[in-house]
């Protein structure tokens, strides 16, 4: 019973951050309709800009992590800015920006090996908090919490940004259709800065956290949450934040269970035929809304 | 002469994955003409590769069979997809299909009877580099008839509107999975043909890299007529051993830059029957206008 709710809480943990990387991904992919395949290369940069920080001034964790929170949405203002926006004026839809996007992928993936020095560096254990928390006969990793707790604040914030705020409704106007919202007075550029800056740093965080706990600063990090992030979006339908982080919880948790249960061979299978599956019988996923539609 | 020859041992190798490469983005562009997004040819693909090479490997079957079995199983394995996916979104499609791409691979990793597994299969036969250049050429006579026959008409009919499409009685549904049985039969060559040309095949050749790949040869070349993935595939092949001789210490840097460029300047690809058309029309205006002044002259 105490390995089962473990196992539980590493699944949590763990579909946390793919949830965490795969809000980034939806955020572009519903707002500015762009199927962003450099987004993986944005969290490996939030956690190798977090890891050098550290390595050069010591500075405590908060600070690292938001070093590399930052990091990830200056990238993704940078990469939309060069690679997207010339192709925005002349309309060319998904097609140009994925090419583009291609671009960066191995433009930011090669940069990030020379970066590393094409090898996985580690979080030093003194520069985060790396102490058990005992709850009742549990023993639960501190940085196991704070990526459980970074998820749920996460999904709260943007949701009620998107749902709540004005802000949000531009969001979702320019998402729908950017030349009317461009009609009743948005400001189309502003809101597209501030949704590569927000996917970038969500993502990003993902990546520090990511890095932290299982160790790995490089290239192959950002790679990883970006398979399973793109599931918990289709999984959970990309344009709500509160379906992506259900779905990625889902997704962290069946994977750790089919890996401790099953086999560890079936641990990839069973994520995506669940995601083919999804795609198939029910494609707007468990939360997203019916008549979506985009020209 | 010499240096011809230093050239050729040098790049041949090139020149030979192009061709492959190019059945891939050939394969893409056949859905792409339709209107639709889809990376399935990966799947495609390994449908056709692995099946090729358990042809030849285990009943000894001569290389061109197994290039007709490859071709026919790819286009069996499109009618599947087609009938799936052809009732999503284009923005569903696209994803669904990639996700297709990662549940091709798990699926080969697991099935180590059908495709060695984790270990390959080592293909024992390999094919000249003239007979893949003559299955190429006899491809795209196909596609250069289909691009000037009713379907090729109608495609580019659904591409551009569907709706407008079917109130002429056009269906684009049909249209479409017509594009995916080329489109599987194409991808099924192509995987049979890397298969020959790599002479070694694991569930890792047919992945991301190559859905990427070609993705990018078709859009690069263009994706408005048959031409244009032939050329980009070509380009995109090349591309990485031109940069390893000019900048060899940022090799991968260079192909990202050159890719985003020619997206941002040439977004339409380097053959676009449009802007020829748009040329031409233009110079037309211009000696009309040019006449009309000289009248009134």
């Amino acid at each position: 019973m105490q390995l089962f709710v473990e196992q539980l809480i590493n699944g949590w943990a763990l579909g946390s951050l793919y949830a965490l990387f795969g809000i980034g991904f939806g955020l572009v992919f519903s707002t500015l309709g762009i199927l962003n395949a450099a987004h993986g290369a944005y969290a490996s940069w939030a956690a190798i800009v977090g890891y050098y920080v550290f390595q050069w001034y010591g500075v405590p964790f908060p600070v690292a992590v938001l070093c590399g929170v930052f990091g990830g949405g200056i990238l993704a203002i940078l990469v939309d800015q060069i690679g997207f926006q010339p192709l925005r004026s002349r309309r060319m839809g998904m097609l140009g920006a994925l090419i583009t996007s291609i671009g960066f992928w191995i433009i930011l993936d090669s940069l990030a090996g020379s970066a590393t020095g094409h090898q996985s560096l580690a979080f030093p254990a003194s520069s985060y908090p790396n102490a058990m928390v005992q709850i009742g006969p549990l023993r639960v990793p501190q940085m196991q919490i704070i990526i459980i707790l970074s998820l749920i604040i996460c999904t709260i914030a943007i949701h009620l940004l998107i749902q709540r705020a004005r802000i949000g409704a531009a969001m979702r106007a320019v998402g729908w259709n950017d030349v009317a919202a461009a009609i009743s007075g948005v400001n189309s550029r502003v809101i597209i800065l501030l949704t590569a800056f927000m996917a970038g740093a969500t993502s990003g965080l993902a990546g520090v956290l990511g890095g932290i706990a299982t160790s790995n600063v490089s290239y192959t990090l950002g790679e990883g949450l970006m398979l399973k992030g793109f599931a918990a979006v289709v999984v959970g339908g990309f344009n709500d934040v509160r379906g992506t982080a259900v779905a990625g919880i889902m997704l962290g948790i069946i994977e750790v269970f089919v890996a401790q249960y099953i086999s560890t061979a079936f641990r990839d299978g069973v994520t995506y035929t669940l995601l083919l599956a999804f795609l198939i019988i029910r494609p707007r996923g468990l939360f997203g809304s019916a008549n979506f539609s985009r020209a | 002469m010499e240096a011809l020859f230093d050239f050729w041992a040098a790049y041949g190798s090139t020149v030979t994955f192009a061709m492959a490469n190019a059945f891939f983005a050939l394969s893409t562009y056949a859905v792409l003409s339709t209107g639709v997004l889809s990376f399935t040819t990966v799947t495609f693909a390994a449908i056709g590769g692995f099946l090729a090479a358990q042809m030849v490997g285990q009943f000894g079957l001569h290389v061109y069979l197994a290039f007709l079995i490859a071709g026919i199983g790819g286009g069996l394995g499109a009618a599947v997809v087609a009938s799936l996916f052809l009732r999503l979104e284009s923005h569903w499609m696209a994803l669904a299909s990639l996700a297709l791409v990662l549940i091709t691979r798990v699926t080969a990793l697991n099935t180590p009877g059908l495709t060695g597994g984790v270990n390959g299969l080592v293909v024992p036969v390999t094919i000249s580099q003239f007979e893949l250049f003559v299955l190429l050429t006899v491809t795209t006579l196909v596609f250069y008839r289909l691009h000037n026959s009713w379907y090729g008409l109608a495609s580019r009919a659904v591409r551009e509107d569907a709706a407008v499409a079917s109130t002429m009685g056009i269906s684009p549904y049909r249209i479409q999975f017509t594009a995916f049985l080329i489109s599987g039969a194409v991808g099924g060559l192509g995987g049979a043909a890397l298969a020959f040309t790599l002479q070694f095949i694991s569930p890792d050749t047919y992945f991301i890299g190559i859905a990427f790949t070609m993705i990018a040869s078709t859009v690069l070349g263009g994706s408005f007529h048959w031409f244009g993935p032939i050329v980009g595939a070509l380009i995109f092949t090349a591309l990485p051993a031109a940069m390893q001789a000019v900048v060899p210490a940022v090799e991968d840097v260079a192909k990202g830059v050159v890719l985003i460029l020619i997206m941002v300047f040439l977004p339409r690809g380097l053959i676009d029957p449009r802007a020829i058309g748009l040329r031409r029309a233009a110079k037309r205006r211009r000696d009309i206008e040019h006449e009309a002044e000289k009248t009134h002259a």
